[in-house]
């Protein structure tokens, strides 16, 4: 081989070289950026807007409902949302849970004036959501449907006198008889958001569905302009402004309504002012639908709620996620700070007077603590629950 | 529901064992066959001992990648042969080999994985012909076109196995390493298989082996700078990408002795992650740029380190590469060695040229060419003969995209036929009609029980049902499908309206799916042995899962198992396949 035929082959070499680096360079950028991003990332944050399906609420017979998930700690298939009540003039709580259809997607319910409707949120391969509604304190049920799924939302289903309200997963909401049946649209998809009053507010998202005392419906949202309360109520064909108007520093804070409930005493809503680290909580409360009365603000960590509901007398109650609790005793009063709660409470209850349970789970476990006058939650009952792993795989 | 498909299987197993079993029986008729004419043929021809020109030793370098490459294709198909590679392939390497992938890669794989998924015996048994013919052609056929072309169908089988079987080698996903098999072992048979298929002069002069050399050590260098690259796991230890997956490794079901010896470089590589690492990237990098030189001493030098640390390498890090049952080849390291040996040879070893060209000698006329055959090419269309074996059914299974009905007698057992009179009863269907089982005399009805507010097994089986339908095609018009309630809570007609609607059944021709009283469905649960009963806590309604196939007098002529378990759409579709099949056989029955 003469030197010539080698001079080009010699400077090829490094010319595949420096193709060699430059293109495993790019290649260990794209791979490696990938494997650091992987590791590197966080848990993301809950969506704006919504509140956890663990709950509780008095009716008016005086039972107290909860709900909390139970089984595996991971959502999914062995994750199982179960209601819990007990009786007014009983100190025992029992599982209740409407049987007939898994649980997994979550259970949203709401209270009558004589009856609970529960609706199960659709898992797997369902896709609408089956009712359950009981007369006689979860002894018996009689089933209904909504055909399509109910929004992930603890609100998503209110019961009137002889008529239930739903908010559906897209946004719409429907209204339908205490038997689950006969559903007839209230608002498209949509349909709030392009009205009068929810052009104002600027709806981002339908939170919430309740009946006002006086029997009209209620809707609740979150909204993008600032001091604005979403809560609309129906009025012929459309939907009026219906919220308490903020003033002062609220006036200029986003807020959402994270519930609207429907109770003996009236409605309560819990609203969330602002965002991130200043973010703020306030309960309202009105008992006609029309005139509100709202709390002082409680800051509230990011804003975020771990467990919300409401108790008899119109009180209201949160669990945040650092497992700090609040109650409030009813329109008007102050939030108080409650004894953090015991590891694994998922909801708590809030009875007459004020009295406050915690509902700790543990896999199949329910213990029940309930807060002594001396300011200490004392173990008063433990539930096994038959969880079924494995019947929903 | 019940856990779904199992790799180890039983009924998948002995369907490929049956398979392998025929089609080798096959296999071995047409070698036997061909070398009978090949032998009766020079009987009568008698061709003569002139004839032959003395033909040039085939380059040491191809004859090393030649009979080395056709060793492991061979090495490869018999390890196809593993009695879980039907069931176990998709879901247990090919699925995770993609699943770091970017999405257009898992989607084109999926593809693929899908075929395999629909005809597992057929795609099992395809892989092992296909592999082992190729591997006899490298073997047997020594020179002229016959041996290119050998090589030609390493490349292109080896494409598709990088692509479908091993996700492109993983060069798309995060955590690539010369160490684990980058950029995927098949890969280096397509760049052995084409340099096999080159023309007999490009191994007369020595510029092919320094052209795989320096391409092999370009790639060497590349390998050195990305395993050399901070933040992606390799210099640490504890925690590292390559302690973790040698740990992973090391569990693999193997010999015991071996897996100590894996667990003990893992525990070694977590004490000392970065000396690891840093003799790893010098080693790459050295030998990559003495293999650049083109140096006869250097890349001699840098062949046998490069051959020490590939050793190494596949013992203590790729662990082999072909244990746990489902080990399809013997990972990269092996071909590296033959690859860079060749080029070595290919570089310093260069045929006589004085040699005549063995593409010079052409027999003239077709009674010549036949007498001028040698055994090795007859041998070498007897492998492209098996390759056809596998390829051929493969091809035909990948057209259809129903799954085979195997995967359902897999997962539900075998159905013994029956001929028992179907128990009558009277129901009301999703629109309110009374429907008895007389009524549907004269058509076969395939009869089964929905939880019409079920997530999991229900919805599963009522697309079973509408796909029968459409497999059944103009036969659906003589069949009933019909479901009976199998809920003691939720069974009004607005549930069974809702879960049609739910599974897009309104518009299956011939669909059913009957309610009544709980005292009638009790009545219907009880005479077909379906038990159905709440289970507390927020679970759903527990039920088995049994289908009927009722022929037109009323007969129940087969109970199959209808429990799809977690399935895949392949399962699913196998179930479909096989209702049709048997309504398909009752429809048969006068």
């Amino acid at each position: 081989m003469t030197a010539r035929a080698r001079r080009p082959w010699r400077n090829w070499r490094w010319l595949m070289m420096a193709a060699s680096v430059t293109g495993t360079s790019v290649l260990a950028g794209c791979s490696g950026g990938g494997s650091s991003a992987g590791s590197g990332g966080t848990a993301a944050p809950a969506p704006a807007g919504t509140a956890s399906l663990a709950t509780s609420m008095t009716t008016a017979n005086g039972a107290t409902w909860a709900i909390v998930a139970m089984g595996s700690s991971a959502a999914g298939a062995n994750q199982f949302w179960e209601l819990f009540t007990r009786a007014a003039a009983s100190d025992q709580w029992e599982l209740v849970t409407p049987p007939g259809v898994a649980s997994n997607g979550g259970l949203v319910a709401a209270g009558g004036p004589a009856s609970l409707g529960v609706a199960f949120r659709p898992s797997q391969g369902l896709t609408f959501s089956p009712l359950a509604v009981t007369s006689d304190a979860g002894k018996t049920w009689r089933t209904g449907l909504i055909d399509a799924p109910v929004a992930s939302v603890p609100d998503a289903l209110a019961v009137g006198a002889g008529a239930m309200l739903a908010l559906l997963g897209d946004g719409t909401v429907e209204q339908g008889g205490t038997a689950g049946a006969s559903w007839a649209r209230l608002a498209a998809p949509g349909a709030i958001a392009t009205s009068a009053a929810g052009g104002r507010c600027g709806v981002t998202s339908l939170t919430a569905v309740a009946y006002a005392p006086s029997g009209t419906p209620l809707a609740a949202a979150s909204c993008a302009r600032p001091g604005t309360v979403g809560i609309f109520a129906r009025s012929g064909d459309t939907w009026q402004a219906a919220g308490p108007v903020l003033g002062g520093a609220l006036a200029a804070r986003q807020i959402t309504v994270l519930r609207l409930t429907g109770t003996p005493a009236g409605d309560v809503a819990l609203l969330r002012a602002g965002a991130g680290g200043d973010a703020s909580l306030l309960a309202a409360w009105t008992s006609d639908g029309s005139r509100w009365t709202v709390s002082a603000p409680l800051a509230a960590e990011a804003g975020q709620v771990a467990a919300s509901g409401t108790g008899s007398g119109g009180a209201a109650w949160v669990l945040l996620p650092d497992r700090s609790a609040y109650a409030v005793s009813g329109p008007g009063g102050p939030w108080r700070r409650l004894p953090s709660p015991p590891q694994g409470t998922a909801t708590l209850a809030v009875g007459p007077g004020g009295a406050a349970e915690a509902l700790a789970t543990a896999g199949g476990n329910l213990t029940v603590y309930q807060l002594s006058p001396a300011g200490t939650w004392q173990k008063a009952q433990a539930l096994t629950v038959p969880i079924q792993s494995g019947s929903s795989s | 529901m019940n856990s779904g498909l199992d790799p180890a299987d039983p009924t998948l197993e002995a369907a490929f064992r049956s398979a392998l079993l025929h089609q080798g029986l096959i296999a071995a008729g047409l070698f036997l066959l061909l070398w009978l004419l090949w032998g009766a043929s020079r009987n009568w021809l008698r061709p003569g001992s002139a004839g032959h020109a003395p033909r040039a030793a085939e380059p040491a370098g191809r004859r090393v990648l030649r009979i080395g490459f056709g060793l492991l294709w061979v090495f490869d198909g018999i390890l196809q042969a593993q009695p879980q590679m039907p069931g176990g392939l998709p879901s247990q390497v090919i699925q995770p080999t993609a699943q770091s992938s970017p999405r257009w890669v898992q989607d084109l794989v999926n593809v693929g994985g899908t075929i395999w998924s629909n005809h597992p015996i057929t795609a099992a048994a395809a892989s092992v012909w296909i592999q082992v013919g190729i591997g006899l052609w490298l073997l047997v056929a020594v020179r002229g076109w016959w041996s290119r072309g050998a090589g030609l169908a390493s490349v292109a089988w080896g494409l598709m196995v990088w692509i479908w079987g091993e996700s492109f080698g993983g060069i798309f996903a995060p955590g690539l390493s010369w160490l684990t098999g980058a950029p995927g072992a098949v890969l280096l048979y397509c760049v052995a298989g084409a340099l096999i298929a080159l023309p007999a002069s490009a191994w007369r002069t020595p510029r092919t082996g320094r052209l795989l050399l320096a391409g092999a050590g370009v790639f060497f260098i590349g390998m050195a700078v990305l395993q050399a690259w901070p933040g992606r796991g390799y210099w640490q230890g504890t925690s590292g990408s390559l302690s973790a997956m040698v740990t992973t490794m090391s569990q693999t079901s193997q010999p015991r002795a071996l897996s100590a010896l894996v667990s003990a470089f893992g525990s070694f590589d977590t004490a000392h992650g970065f000396a690891v690492n840093l003799f790893v990237v010098i080693a790459l990098a050295a030998i990559g740029a003495a293999l650049l030189t083109g140096r006869p001493g250097l890349v001699r030098a840098a062949v046998l380190a490069a051959g020490v640390v590939c050793l190494a390498d596949w013992v203590l890090v790729q662990d082999f590469g072909f244990f746990g049952g489902l080990g399809t080849d013997p990972n990269s390291m092996i071909p590296t060695i033959l690859l860079l040996t060749a080029g070595y040879l290919a570089l310093t070893r260069l045929p006589d040229a004085a040699a005549e060209p063995d593409e010079a000698v052409r027999p003239e006329g077709a009674r010549a060419a036949i007498a001028a055959t040698s055994l090795q090419a007859v041998t070498a269309l007897a492998a492209l003969g098996v390759i056809v074996i596998g390829a051929a059914p493969m091809a035909a299974a990948s057209l259809n995209p129903t799954a085979d009905p195997i995967l359902a007698q897999a997962i539900a057992g075998y159905s013994p036929p029956l001929n028992s009179p179907a128990s009558p009863f009277r129901l009301t269907d999703q629109d309110g009609r009374t429907v008895t089982l007389a009524s549907l005399r004269g058509k076969v009805v395939l009869l089964t029980f929905l939880d019409p507010v079920c997530t999991t097994d229900c919805p599963l089986i009522a697309q079973e049902f509408k796909a029968t339908a459409a497999m059944l095609g103009p036969q659906a018009r003589q069949t009933e499908l019909v479901a009976i309630v199998a809920n003691p809570t939720y069974y009004g007609t607005q549930f069974t309206q809702a879960f049609d609607r739910q599974e897009g059944l309104n518009t299956v021709p011939g669909w059913l799916y009957l309610t009544g009283t709980l005292a009638q469905l009790r009545s219907a649960w009880q005479q077909y042995g379906i038990t159905v009963g709440n289970l507390p806590a927020g679970a759903m309604s527990a039920h088995n899962d049994l289908a009927f196939v009722i022929d037109r007098s009323g007969v129940i002529k087969q109970e199959i198992s209808a429990d799809p378990g977690p399935g895949t759409g392949s399962t699913r579709s196998s179930f479909a396949a096989l209702f049709a099949a048997d309504v398909r056989q009752a429809l048969s029955q006068p």
